[in-house]
């Protein structure tokens, strides 16, 4: 297990992080979110060992990084997709045979599973091409191979399917699925917020550095109260329907050209709205709901702490 | 040792593939240059001939070893800052610094193979020196191989230990080329590779003393070109300070890395 305590770690101008307590169990994917800024990065960069934390503590597996950093590093490993990390004038075999050698791999198992890793991460044919040569893609999926040679017990990924073909992260959101099965722990960063909806059980939300929220991507959407969208297509839109629209709720939007009535609301107003249509005579022809998503209610959480946060300035 | 070799092996790869050809041959002529450039002088200058007082300075009248073995010398000491102390920061310029400081791999291991490269690199290189050097008729004599080996050896931890501390530097300040030319500045003056060290004022001498090739290059020339073999005392100031700075600089690394990592905040 992951944990950390009242982590906190200041620059010279600003906190990135500030305060966290963050529990990131075996055996599922645990979501880390947030908008640009909102210490992410820093955050696993401190679990990966790159950063020192200013106060707080780290538990990795029962280590702390500060002062066993070799025993934490044998049993973690990260995936960046912003950065390379990988050797550009070497073949994407010969980096994993490498980066296999830090981790003092023995070659009987170090072998098949450069083979393995290069198959998973569809490299077979491009193993003996320097990475300089390779795309963006291919450069990303050769530095996932990396983060996976050692067989982590712990997987940092940040932004691990940044700029990859749909097939390949869709392929490695598999791996991470099954990697969560087989018992290891996963925190995940990811702009790509369906992914994190299909991957992660449990989700923190950050913003600048503080924790906002936690739970299921499900229970985040209902704390954060978004508000699903009723869009009620109406045959003959009369002004008495319009009447009864507005009288049932002053913020329905009515459009009487195109014959759309429209409202926004936290709770199930779907049923009522078109009885309320129904019984001033109008007549249905379509009816949609928009549910919210994960992304409504990232930004709402957002929005709430910089309102907060403005009123404590003031 | 298996992260050393991996490493050697990797810098062989890598410079195979990043440098022409025409790259060792500018090296390898750097060699015929020196040699050149230094018989020139001495047969315009000097007539063929030194003076009494760099006889009496350096220990030696064969003014053309005396230059074969300094500029040897300060070849290989060049190659192991460049390899050995770049290393770090040009794995921060090409983005895998974060891999390797997640990996558990120690930095001892990882800087030997550096090391073990740049001597490897540089052995063709001061062959050729050496070879230029005998057609023009210098015969280097040294006062036995255990004597040889033991310089030889004296000189390349006292390298490492200034590779590791300049490593540090170099990823704390995010530059490298300002670091290394100034190192080797100073060092071609300070330290005795180009002129003998009672040539410089007194406080300059001591200055250089704090430079760990200083005393390795005493012990060299008391082997290579004096005939006086190994002053035990350089000897053992050579492994005191090179022994210093190596600690020094493997306690600071993980400062310096965490530093580096940093800076891109």
């Amino acid at each position: 297990m992951i944990e950390t305590h009242d982590l906190r770690k200041r620059f010279a101008a600003k906190t990135a992080v500030d305060g966290l307590n963050l529990v990131v169990p075996q055996g599922r994917v645990t979501g880390l979110l947030g908008l640009n800024g909102a210490g992410k990065t820093t955050t696993i960069k401190i679990l990966a060992t790159l950063l020192r934390q200013t106060e707080g503590t780290v538990r990795i597996g029962g280590l702390d990084p500060v002062r066993q950093p070799h025993a934490v590093r044998k049993r973690i490993n990260l995936i960046a997709g912003g950065e390379r990390m990988v050797y550009a004038r070497m073949t994407g075999r010969e980096n994993l045979w490498y980066f296999g050698q830090l981790y003092d791999i023995p070659s009987r198992v170090l072998k098949p599973r450069i083979d393995e890793l290069l198959d998973l991460v569809g490299l077979t044919d491009a193993a003996g091409t320097r990475v300089e040569r390779y795309s963006r893609g291919m450069t990303q999926r050769l530095s996932i191979a990396r983060g996976l040679v050692n067989d982590p017990d712990y997987l940092l990924l940040d932004e691990p399917t940044l700029g990859l073909d749909a097939p390949i992260a869709r392929d490695l959101r598999k791996v991470v699925a099954e990697l969560a099965r087989g018992g290891k722990a996963v925190l995940l960063t990811s702009h790509y917020l369906a992914e994190v909806e299909q991957l992660c059980e449990h989700v923190y939300v950050i913003g600048d550095g503080r924790h906002l929220a936690e739970g299921t991507p499900a229970e985040l959407i209902t704390q954060t109260g978004c508000h699903r969208t009723v869009r009620v297509e109406v045959s003959g839109l009369t002004p008495e329907v319009e009447a009864a629209a507005l009288a049932f709720d002053p913020a329905v939007r009515v459009d009487s050209a195109a014959g759309v009535v429209e409202l926004s609301r936290p709770g199930d107003v779907a049923g009522a709205l078109t009885m309320a249509i129904v019984a001033a005579g109008g007549t249905l022809t379509g009816l949609e709901i928009a549910e919210p998503s994960l992304e409504d209610a990232i930004l709402a959480l957002n929005d709430r702490s910089a309102v907060a946060m403005a009123q404590v300035a003031r | 040792m298996v992260v050393a070799w991996a490493t050697l092996r990797r810098s062989w790869l890598v410079t195979r593939r990043a440098y022409p050809w025409t790259y060792f041959v500018g090296n390898l002529l750097l060699g015929v240059l020196t040699m050149g450039l230094a018989y020139l002088g001495l047969r315009v200058l000097g007539g063929g001939e030194v003076g009494a007082e760099f006889r009496e300075k350096s220990g030696t009248g064969d003014y053309l070893a005396y230059i074969a073995v300094g500029a040897a010398a300060l070849m290989f000491v060049k190659h192991c800052i460049l390899w050995t102390g770049k290393a770090m920061i040009q794995e921060q310029r090409e983005g895998t610094m974060g891999a390797l400081i997640v990996a558990p791999a120690r930095r001892l291991p990882y800087l030997a193979g550096f090391s073990m490269f740049s001597f490897t690199a540089v052995a063709l290189e001061v062959a050729v020196l050496f070879g230029c050097a005998t057609l023009l008729g210098v015969r280097l004599a040294p006062t036995g191989w255990g004597d040889g080996l033991l310089a030889v050896a004296g000189l390349a931890l006292a390298v490492f230990g200034m590779s590791v501390v300049l490593s540090n530097v170099m990823i704390v300040a995010g530059e490298a080329h300002i670091t290394q030319n100034s190192v080797f500045y100073a060092i071609a003056v300070l330290s005795g590779f180009t002129f003998p060290r009672p040539y410089l004022p007194e406080a300059l001498q001591w200055l250089g003393e704090v430079v760990p090739v200083t005393a390795a290059m005493d012990v060299v020339r008391g082997v290579f070109n004096a005939g006086t073999g190994v002053d035990p005392g350089r000897l053992a100031a050579t492994l005191l300070i090179g022994l210093l700075y190596t600690t020094a600089g493997f306690l600071a690394m993980p400062w310096a890395e965490r530093r580096a990592m940093e800076r891109s905040y």
